[in-house]
């Protein structure tokens, strides 16, 4: 006889696990995209969907962010429980949870796994890393693990593909009806006062029954005031609860871990039952060493440290020769178009105006193109983990831990990631100080602007070997972007924002030889980002800056003194009162308005202006037009090399960035913040570029 | 009746093994702890121990924390 009830069908599946066991790797190989994957905990931050097809249809499939069990300690965390309690508007609880396990580590790992079980939603486990069991001298027995567990356990590489084919297959055998029964148990008088408390949710909250499940525990355990957890519960709820925490009080239950132990119990029951160890640890001894080395008191800062010495030195001489081949390249191609379009506007507008600006832009893209290679490489070895472990200490005297300060070196890229990885943090208020001081630290869009500005007025002279002057003025940008972030968070930390120095924990994942795959594919999608926004805002702000530099037209003289008369010359000497104190002329001014939206646009800017300028000359380069610029009163040069310092140390501190306050927007729930961040790091800006150019004027004296 | 000596976690030397014997902190913090693999009984290695700060090894997996949340961690010498 045929069943009348449609068998249910999956149409969303969900990936979850601990953080840093290879969710992501197994979601791009599943659903063919490209998601970031690094191997450090914290990488996903948010939501992401794709669609996988399970031979005849196409199913939604969800990456969600790594988390050790559903109490949500972070905003990360919170996503979680809140796609499988169906708390997000306009997203269905999934049909079906594909459990990603780190096989090397599975006793922790089946925690989450018996949390997700209890939830009645059907589970089937991906057993993933299992090329590493070996190594970490395990051997794991699944049937047993299925046994117990009552789901399937597929072992997988999920870096190397292998597995898929046959975790698809079991997604198919799943029975949607019939789900894994929960296991473990507390002792019985808990387990009346908690079966009680789960019906009276059920019946009065109108929860769910697996959601009541795990509630009724969290508020079993809850610390402090049930009030303050800001759960809208009817008051015949909360005075049950309050009766219950005293009940078990009086039965000298300590509430707050008996549902933690009694599961970590029966856990390490079947896990001494399922797995095995040999004592082969040769590795990790390996392991040992180079840890002890790398997170050393002293040795570790200095590695630290050295590491970033060298990173940007190497962006500096490796990137050279390609970018001067870019520059030859667009020097060619503004010759070609004068000779092919007739002498006038569109020739001027296409030559100086648009490959004048976005040429001096794109020049810088194998920088950047390095710059993400190193922070790939940092992410995917393992280091980073390392880096805000020694950080920490530092970190803790500014009254932050060392988890911020993964949120800052991934600012070095760019700050938008940056703040989206503060969702890791689990104090609300550390979260929030790290969002504000993120943005000082200097991100790739930055690093144009420094080194046009380097190469330009810093002599090339070698000091300390390997060191160039150059790169040592940037190493110097980069401290002060650091500097000023560790100082702004300790004022916040000890004024608005004030609490106490967070507990740090934090896992340390085993170092890697990095997949080039990766790091490439990485390394692309920047470089795609970087030209794409070369190709639409800078070439925006080039026409429309060519316009504004071109007309109204003088016609007779000098190209300068048709640039001075032109709508850019006349603004830019309405507002140089305000820049004469930092020692900036009008076309630096016009640069830094022009780049308030995004600071490359500054160099791309200067590119336009100063072709203009310079139209009825010989090809010259932006460098060669900028360092014989002089002040057409005073015959002094426009640009010194403390000009130059002084506009570093604005952009180092400025926030001239649309899309990062965006951002934080979003991220505070806000215009509060971003406001006063904005403000602050103007306002920081003008007074610490008015410091410098002072100091600077008063030191050549 | 012989003495068995507790100590917190922060005063193990690298390279020692030991048993969590109970977490005495925060009811907030235990939770995360023992989320991270740090419940009562849980085997735990040193790998380093600094000045402030210690990497160990519980549950097959790097753990890094500073002397403050280590010292919740009350620890006995460990009987394998
Ligand atoms: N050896 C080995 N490494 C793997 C495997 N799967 C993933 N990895 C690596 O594990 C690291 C973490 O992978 P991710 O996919 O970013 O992990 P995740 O679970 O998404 O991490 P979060 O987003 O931080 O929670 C990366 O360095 C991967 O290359 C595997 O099967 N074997
Ligand atoms: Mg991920």
């Amino acid at each position: 006889m045929k069943s009348t009830v449609p068998s249910p069908v999956i149409n969303t599946i969900a990936l979850i696990g601990n953080p840093n066991c290879g969710k992501t790797t197994l979601f791009n190989s599943l659903t063919g995209l490209r998601h970031k994957v690094g191997n450090y905990p914290g990488v996903t931050v948010e939501k992401k969907e794709g669609t996988v097809s399970l031979g005849t249809r196409d199913v939604t499939i969800v990456d969600l962010p790594g988390t050790y069990s559903l109490s949500a300690n972070s905003p990360d965390e919170q996503i979680v429980s809140d796609v499988l309690f169906g708390r997000i508007p306009g997203t269905l609880i999934p049909d079906l949870v594909i459990f990603v396990a780190d096989a090397t580590n599975l006793e922790r790992n089946l925690y989450l796994l018996s949390q997700i079980i209890d939830l009645t939603i059907p589970v089937v486990v991906a057993l993933n890393m299992i090329d590493r069991i070996k190594d970490a001298g395990i051997d794991i027995n699944t049937t047993m693990l299925r046994q117990e567990f009552g789901v399937m356990f597929i072992p997988m590489v999920a870096s190397k593909g292998v597995g898929t084919d046959l975790l698809i297959a079991a997604l198919d055998k799943v029975s949607l009806n019939k789900s894994a029964i929960r296991q473990w148990s507390v002792p019985e008088p808990v387990k009346v006062e908690h079966e009680e408390l789960v019906s009276m949710l059920v019946a009065i909250e109108k929860m769910p029954e697996p959601a009541a499940f795990h509630e009724a525990q969290l508020l079993l355990s809850l610390s402090g005031p049930i009030e303050s957890n800001l759960r809208s519960l009817t008051v015949e709820t909360l005075s049950h609860i309050k009766m219950d925490h005293h009940n078990l009080q009086k039965l000298g239950v300590n509430r707050h871990s008996v549902f933690v132990e009694s599961r970590y119990r029966w856990i390490n029951s079947v896990y001494k039952k399922s797995v095995t160890h040999n004592i082969a640890r040769r590795r990790q001894t390996f392991h040992d060493s180079i840890d002890a080395v790398l997170t050393h008191r002293i040795w570790g800062f200095v590695i630290f440290f050295a590491l970033m010495a060298v990173m940007f030195q190497t962006i500096f001489t490796w990137a050279n020769y390609p970018m001067e081949l870019i520059g030859f390249g667009f020097d060619f191609l503004a010759s070609r178009v004068s000779h092919i379009i007739p002498e006038g506007d569109l020739q001027n507008l296409i030559a100086n105006g648009i490959i004048g600006g976005v040429g001096a832009v794109v020049t810088f893209l194998p920088q950047i193109i390095f710059l993400f290679l190193f922070l790939g490489l940092l992410e995917d070895t393992g280091y980073m983990s390392r880096a805000a472990f020694i950080m920490d200490r530092v970190m803790s005297k500014v009254g932050l831990h060392g988890k911020s300060f993964i949120p800052l070196l991934s600012s070095f890229a760019c700050a938008i990631p940056g703040i989206m990885a503060t969702r890791t943090i689990e104090n609300p208020r550390d979260r929030l100080v790290t969002i504000l001081v993120a943005p000082l630290m200097s991100c790739s869009a930055r690093l144009p602007v420094f080194s046009l500005l380097i190469a330009s007025f810093v002599p090339n002279i070698l000091v300390f070997g390997y060191f160039s002057l150059p790169a040592i003025i940037l190493i110097s940008m980069y401290l002060l972007g650091l500097i000023a972030a560790l100082t702004t968070a300790r004022i916040l930390k000890s004024t608005i924002l004030k609490g106490p120095t967070p507990a740090f924990i934090m896992e340390l994942p085993p170092y890697r030889i990095p997949t080039l795959r990766n790091t490439l594919i990485h390394m692309w999608e920047r470089s795609v980002l970087f030209l794409k926004n070369a190709g639409t805002i800078i070439l925006g702000v080039s026409i429309i800056l060519w316009f504004l530099a071109t007309y109204p037209k003088l016609e007779h003289g000098t190209s300068s003194q048709k640039l001075a008369h032109s709508f850019v010359g006349r603004a830019g000497h309405a507002i140089e009162p305000v820049l004469k104190p930092l020692g900036f002329d009008w076309k630096i001014g016009i640069g830094i308005i022009s780049s308030l939206l995004q600071r490359e646009v500054f160099v791309g800017t200067l590119g336009t202006i100063y072709n203009i300028e310079h139209a009825d000359e010989a090809n010259t380069s932006l460098k060669e037009q900028m360092q014989k610029d002089k002040d057409p009163v005073s015959g002094t040069s426009s640009f010194t090399l403390l000009t130059a310092i002084c506009i570093m140390v604005y952009y180092v501190l400025a926030m001239q960035c649309m899309s990062t306050i965006a951002v934080v927007r979003r991220e505070t729930n806000g215009w509060k913040w971003p406001a006063f961040q904005f403000a602050y790091m103007t306002l920081l800006a003008y007074v610490g570029t008015l410091i410098t150019y002072r100091m600077g004027l008063w030191i050549l004296s | 009746m012989p003495q068995i000596i507790m100590r917190t976690l922060a005063e193990i030397p690298a390279g020692t093994t030991v048993t969590v014997s109970h977490l005495d902190s925060h009811p907030d913090t235990c939770n995360r702890l023992r989320e991270f693999g740090f419940c009562e009984n849980a085997t735990i290695r040193c790998v380093s121990n600094g000045s402030s700060q210690l990497i160990c090894e519980v549950c097959n997996t790097r753990v890094g924390l500073n002397y403050t949340t280590a010292n919740a961690i009350v620890v006995l010498p460990s009987h394998e």
